[in-house]
C-alpha cells in the first residue's frame, strides 16, 4: 500500500511524492506538535504504553510497519518525536528476547524498540503495540528502481552488514529484510532496517526473500536462525535493487521454494539476469543454500574481501533417472528430502517400499547415503506391515500403521522415522513432522499461531502434531543427525523441560500451559477477556473485574485458557493453586476460584475488584455450604456480603477459608452427632421402657405398701408401749 | 433388647442349689410351724384370737404366689398392726380363753382387723399404679425435654437427616 493511498484512506491531505522524502520523520514530528486529542472511546490516561507513550490511532503511518499498521505516537513525558507504534498480531508474538537485550540500545540504521504494551486500537478492541523510531522515510518499495553497484555497496550493503555485525554480536538476527521493511531518509542516505521485533523472526518474509528451508516453514515456525540468514535476505534486497524489480515476481510461493531447491536459490532467483560482475559474485556467495557458505556481516563491510572469498559448494548430484513422489519429480537428494516432508504419506510408503533406498543405490550412485538412510530407518521385517523403529516416540496418530502397535504408537514412529529420513538426506531441512515443518526454537510460536482459532481442525491438527513431536523428543533425533550444526544436548534439556510441561495434570499442564511458558509476551487468549490485550496478570485481573461486571451470569471467571496463562506467567506458589481449580469444563468451585484470584489480587492488583466480589457474593450460599454450623453461616453471611462488595478478595477469603475455623466446625460437628446419637438411643430407651417402668412400679408400690404397713405396726405398737 | 446369656448348669449343682433352696424353706416352713405350734400349745387364747384376726392374712398368704408374696405381706403387716390393742387387752384382762373368745367374737374387734387387712391388701394394690404413672409422667418430661434439646442441635448443624427421633413413650 502506498502512503499516498493510505493517506487518503485515512483521510489526511494528499501528499506529493516529493514531499514523501523525510515524510515519516517529518510528519511525525508534525503531529506530536500538532494536538490532536484521542477518540472520546480512549481514555488517554489509561491508554499510555510505559507510561509514557500515546498510540495515536487517528494518525496512521502507511507502510511504516513493514507490512504491518503502524500509528504516530505521542511522548507524553520526555516529548520525544519521530517515534511509532507497530500494532502486534494476537497470535504472532513479539520477540521477547529481542526486546530485552535492545532495551535502551540504539543502534544506527536499525530502528530498535523501545517499549511494548497495549492500548486501544481501531474497533475499541485493545491490541499491542511496539514502541519504536519511526522510519526517516519511506520504504525503498515505495521508490524502486535500479541502484547503482556503488550506491548498493555504499548506502545499501555496508550499513547493513553494519547493523548486523552488531547484532550479531548480541546473539541476534533481523529477519525482516526485505522491500517494504528496509526505509531511506532521501537520495544519498544509507539505509535503515525496519522494526521486525513485533513478529516471530522471519514472520512476514515472502519466499523469495528467504531460504527455502525457512521459506518451507509456516510463518510462525522458521525460529530466530542466524544472521547468515539475515545475509541471504540481503544478497535477495540487492539483488531485487540491482534489478530495479523483485525477481519471481507472481511466481507462487510453493514453486519459488521448489525451484530454489531444485536449481538452487542464486541460479534461481539470478535466472538470465544479468547483473554486475561485482554484485553478481557477492550475491553468489550471500545466496548460497548452506548458511555456513555465506560471508559473514564483518566480512561484507568489505565488499572487495567478501567478493574474493569463495567457498566451493558442491551442487547436488543429479540422478539420470527421476524418482517421483507423489507429484513431485525428484532428480537429487535435496527435492526428495523436500517431496518426504511435504508429502509425509506417501513418502513413508516410498520409503516402505524400499523405492527411495533403490533410487539412491541404482540412479543417484551414493551407495553411501543409502546405507545412512537404512540405518537411520532400520525397518523391521515383519510380514508385509513394516514398522520403523524409533526411540519411544508418542506421536499424534496421523500416520498410524504397524502389525502390532497401536495406532499412536506407529504414527509417532513413523513420523519420527520420516523426520530421520529427511536430516539425512539433506542436512539443511528443518524439523519435518508429518508434514509439518519448523525449527526447534520456533515451536512456541508455532503453537501461538496455532492458536488463533483453536477450534479449527488445522490449528488443532497443528497443535497435535507439535504435541506428538515433543512427546517424541524429535528435536533432539533431529539434533543427533546434524551433530555440527545444533547442540543436541542443550536441545535435550530445552525438550526435557517443555515435556515436563506438556504432562503436567489439569491446568497447570499441557499444550496452553506450554504456549503461554514458550511465548512470554503472547498476550491471554482465554475465553470471556472481550478482545482485550493481557499480557501482565495485573492487567489480566483488570480484565477480569470488566468480565465480570459485564457479564454477571459468568459461568466462572478463570476458565482453562485463562488458568493455563496464569500458570505460566505467575510465579510457581500460584501453581497448586491453579492445579485446585479442578475441571474447568464442569461446574465451578466458587472457593477454588475465589483463593486464585485473591492471591493475584494480593500479588499483582490490590486494588478492589468489586465485580468479581459480586460474583463470589452470588454464589455465597455454595460457599457458606462448607460450614456445618448455621449460625455460624448466619454470622458470616452480612461479613460477606460486606466484603464483597468492599472488593477485597484477600479478607473474603480469609473469612471463608479459615483453617482453624473449619477444622473446630469439623470437631463441632462431629461432637453434635455424637449427641444426637446418644439422645436418640436415650429416646429410644424410654419408648421401649413401658414395661420396665412398669415392673418397677409394681415392686416399689408394693414395698411402699409393706413399709407403710410396717409403719402402722410400729406406731401401734409404740402406743400399746406408751399409750 | 438383648436377651441375657444363658448359663448352663451342671445337673448335680442345680440338684444342690434345689435341695439348698428347698431345704431352706422347708425349715422356714418347719420354724413357722414349730412357732406356731409353741404359740398354741404355750398361749392357746392368744392363739385363738390371733387366728381370727389374721384369717384374712393367713388366707392371703396362702393365695399369694409371687415371690416374697408382697400382697401377703401388706396385708399381714396391716392385720398385724390391727391385733396390737385386742392382744393386749387379752392380756390385760388374763389371757382367758373366755375373753379370747369374746374378743375374736366381737364384731368391733374383728371389723377392725379385718378392714385392716383389706386396707393393706388395697396399698399394695393401688400404690403400684401412683408409682407406675409417677414414673410414666417423668419418662415424659424426660423424652420432651430431650426432644427440644435434639431439635436444637439438629436445626445448629443442619443434622435434620441424622434419622428420625424415635416415637415418644406410650
Amino acid at each position: 500500500m502506498s502512503p499516498t493511498k493510505a493517506a487518503v484512506r485515512g483521510g489526511t491531505p494528499r501528499t506529493t511524492r516529493s514531499s514523501l522524502v523525510n515524510q515519516f520523520a517529518g510528519y511525525s514530528a508534525a503531529m506530536a506538535r500538532a494536538p490532536t486529542p484521542a477518540p472520546a472511546t480512549f481514555p488517554s490516561a489509561g491508554s499510555l504504553i510505559n507510561g509514557q507513550f500515546r498510540v495515536e490511532i487517528a494518525r496512521p503511518l502507511p507502510g511504516a510497519g513493514g507490512g504491518l499498521p503502524a500509528f504516530a505516537v505521542t511522548d507524553v513525558r520526555d516529548g520525544q518525536t519521530g517515534l511509532m507504534a507497530v500494532q502486534v498480531r494476537r497470535h504472532l508474538p513479539v520477540r521477547d528476547q529481542a526486546l530485552q537485550i535492545l532495551s535502551g540500545v540504539s543502534v544506527d540504521g536499525l530502528l530498535t524498540p523501545l517499549a511494548y504494551g497495549a492500548a486501544p486500537a481501531q474497533g475499541g478492541e485493545e491490541a499491542g503495540f511496539l514502541i519504536c523510531h519511526a522510519p526517516p522515510g519511506p520504504a525503498l518499495s515505495a521508490t524502486l528502481r535500479v541502484w547503482p553497484e556503488a550506491e548498493l555497496l555504499t548506502l545499501l550493503l555496508r550499513p547493513i552488514a553494519r547493523v548486523l555485525d552488531q547484532l550479531a554480536q548480541r546473539g541476534l538476527s533481523h529477519r525482516g529484510i526485505r522491500l517494504d521493511n528496509v526505509f531511506r531518509a532521501g537520495l544519498g542516505h544509507p539505509v535503515t532496517l525496519g522494526c521486525a521485533w513485533a513478529t516471530p523472526p522471519a514472520a512476514l518474509q515472502p519466499a523469495v526473500a528467504e531460504p527455502p528451508y525457512v521459506a518451507i516453514c509456516r510463518p510462525g515456525s522458521r525460529g530466530d536462525g542466524t544472521v547468515a540468514d539475515d545475509v541471504y535476505a540481503l544478497g535477495v534486497l540487492m539483488l531485487t535493487l540491482a534489478l530495479g524489480r523483485a525477481p519471481l515476481a507472481g511466481v507462487d510461493e510453493a514453486e519459488i521454494i521448489r525451484q530454489k531447491l531444485d536449481q538452487g536459490s542464486h541460479a534461481v532467483l539470478l535466472g538470465e539476469q544479468r547483473v554486475g560482475h561485482f554484485v553478481g559474485d557477492l550475491l553468489r556467495g550471500m545466496l548460497a543454500e548452506d548458511p555456513e557458505h555465506r560471508p559473514p556481516p564483518s566480512l561484507l563491510l568489505d565488499p572487495a574481501t567478501a567478493r574474493s572469498r569463495r567457498t566451493a559448494a558442491r551442487p547436488p548430484q543429479r540422478a539420470p533417472r527421476p524418482i517421483e513422489v507423489g507429484n513431485v519429480v525428484c532428480w537429487h537428494a535435496r527435492m526428495l528430502a523436500n517431496a518426504l516432508a511435504t508429502q509425509p504419506e506417501l513418502g513413508l510408503r516410498a520409503l516402505k517400499t524400499g523405492a527411495i533406498g533403490q533410487w539412491l543405490r541404482r540412479s543417484l550412485g551414493d551407495g553411501a547415503l543409502a546405507v545412512r538412510l537404512d540405518e537411520q530407518l532400520g525397518f523391521r521385517a515383519a510380514g508385509n506391515t513394516p514398522g520403523v523403529r524409533g526411540e519411544g516416540a508418542r506421536g499424534d496418530g496421523a500416520n498410524g500403521e504397524g502389525g502390532g502397535e497401536t495406532g499412536a504408537e506407529a504414527g509417532g514412529e513413523n513420523n519420527l522415522s520420516l523426520m530421520r529420513a529427511v536430516a539425512t538426506l539433506d542436512q539443511l531441512a528443518p524439523m519435518c513432522w508429518n508434514g509439518l515443518n519448523l525449527w526447534p526454537d520456533a515451536i512456541g510460536t508455532t503453537l501461538a499461531e496455532a492458536m488463533q482459532d483453536p477450534a479449527a481442525p488445522a490449528n488443532a491438527e497443528i497443535a497435535g502434531r507439535v504435541a506428538g513431536l515433543v512427546g517424541g523428543e524429535a528435536q533432539t533425533a533431529w539434533a543427533r543427525l546434524r551433530p555440527d550444526r545444533a547442540d543436541s544436548k542443550r536441545l535435550r534439556m530445552d525438550v526435557r523441560q517443555v515435556q515436563a510441561l506438556l504432562h503436567l495434570p489439569g491446568a497447570v499442564g499441557g499444550l496452553a500451559r506450554m504456549t503461554y511458558q514458550l511465548n512470554p509476551l503472547l498476550p491471554c487468549m482465554g475465553a470471556g477477556l472481550d478482545g482485550r490485550w493481557v499480557v501482565r496478570l495485573g492487567d489480566l485481573m483488570l480484565a477480569l473485574e470488566a468480565t465480570a461486571r459485564r457479564d454477571r451470569a459468568l459461568a466462572r471467571p478463570i476458565s482453562a485458557g485463562i488458568a493455563a496463562f496464569i500458570a505460566a506467567r505467575g510465579d510457581r506458589g500460584l501453581e497448586p493453586l491453579v492445579s485446585r481449580l479442578g475441571d474447568l469444563t464442569g461446574t465451578a468451585d466458587p472457593l477454588a476460584q475465589l483463593r486464585l484470584l485473591a492471591q493475584m489480587q494480593a500479588r499483582y492488583h490490590p486494588k478492589p475488584l468489586p465485580a468479581l466480589g459480586a460474583w463470589i457474593a452470588e454464589r455465597v450460599e455454595t460457599l457458606l455450604g462448607k460450614w456445618h454450623s448455621r449460625p455460624r453461616r448466619a454470622e458470616l453471611r452480612p461479613q460477606l456480603r460486606e466484603l464483597a462488595a468492599s472488593g477485597q478478595l484477600s479478607a473474603l477469603l480469609a473469612l471463608l477459608d479459615d483453617p482453624q475455623a473449619h477444622r473446630s466446625d469439623d470437631d463441632e460437628v462431629q461432637q453434635a452427632a455424637r449427641d444426637l446419637a446418644r439422645i436418640d438411643a436415650a429416646l429410644a430407651m424410654l419408648a421401649a421402657g413401658g414395661p420396665a417402668r412398669g415392673e418397677q412400679a409394681r415392686r416399689l408400690g408394693q414395698e411402699v405398701a409393706a413399709g407403710l404397713g410396717l409403719s402402722a405396726l410400729a406406731l401401734m405398737l409404740v402406743i400399746a408401749a406408751f399409750g | 433388647m438383648a436377651k441375657p446369656p444363658a448359663i448352663r448348669v451342671a445337673p448335680s449343682a442345680a440338684r444342690t442349689i434345689a435341695t439348698a433352696g428347698g431345704g431352706r424353706s422347708n425349715m422356714l416352713m418347719w420354724m413357722q410351724g414349730l412357732l406356731c405350734g409353741g404359740l398354741v400349745a404355750l398361749l392357746p387364747p392368744t392363739a385363738l384370737l390371733l387366728g381370727a384376726l389374721l384369717g384374712p392374712a393367713l388366707l392371703a398368704l396362702c393365695l399369694d404366689g409371687q415371690p416374697g408374696k408382697p400382697v401377703a405381706r401388706g396385708v399381714l403387716l396391716c392385720s398385724l398392726a390391727a391385733c396390737v390393742t385386742p392382744v393386749r387387752v387379752l392380756w390385760g384382762a388374763g389371757q382367758t380363753m373366755a375373753a379370747s373368745v369374746a374378743l375374736a367374737s366381737n364384731p368391733n374387734t374383728l371389723g377392725t382387723a379385718w378392714s385392716a387387712a383389706a386396707a393393706g391388701w388395697l396399698l399394695a394394690e393401688l400404690i403400684p399404679l401412683g408409682v407406675r404413672m409417677v414414673l410414666e409422667t417423668l419418662s415424659l418430661a424426660q423424652a420432651a425435654r430431650l426432644r427440644t434439646v435434639r431439635a436444637a442441635l439438629a436445626a445448629e448443624w443442619g443434622l435434620d437427616g441424622a434419622g428420625e427421633p424415635p416415637s415418644p413413650p406410650g
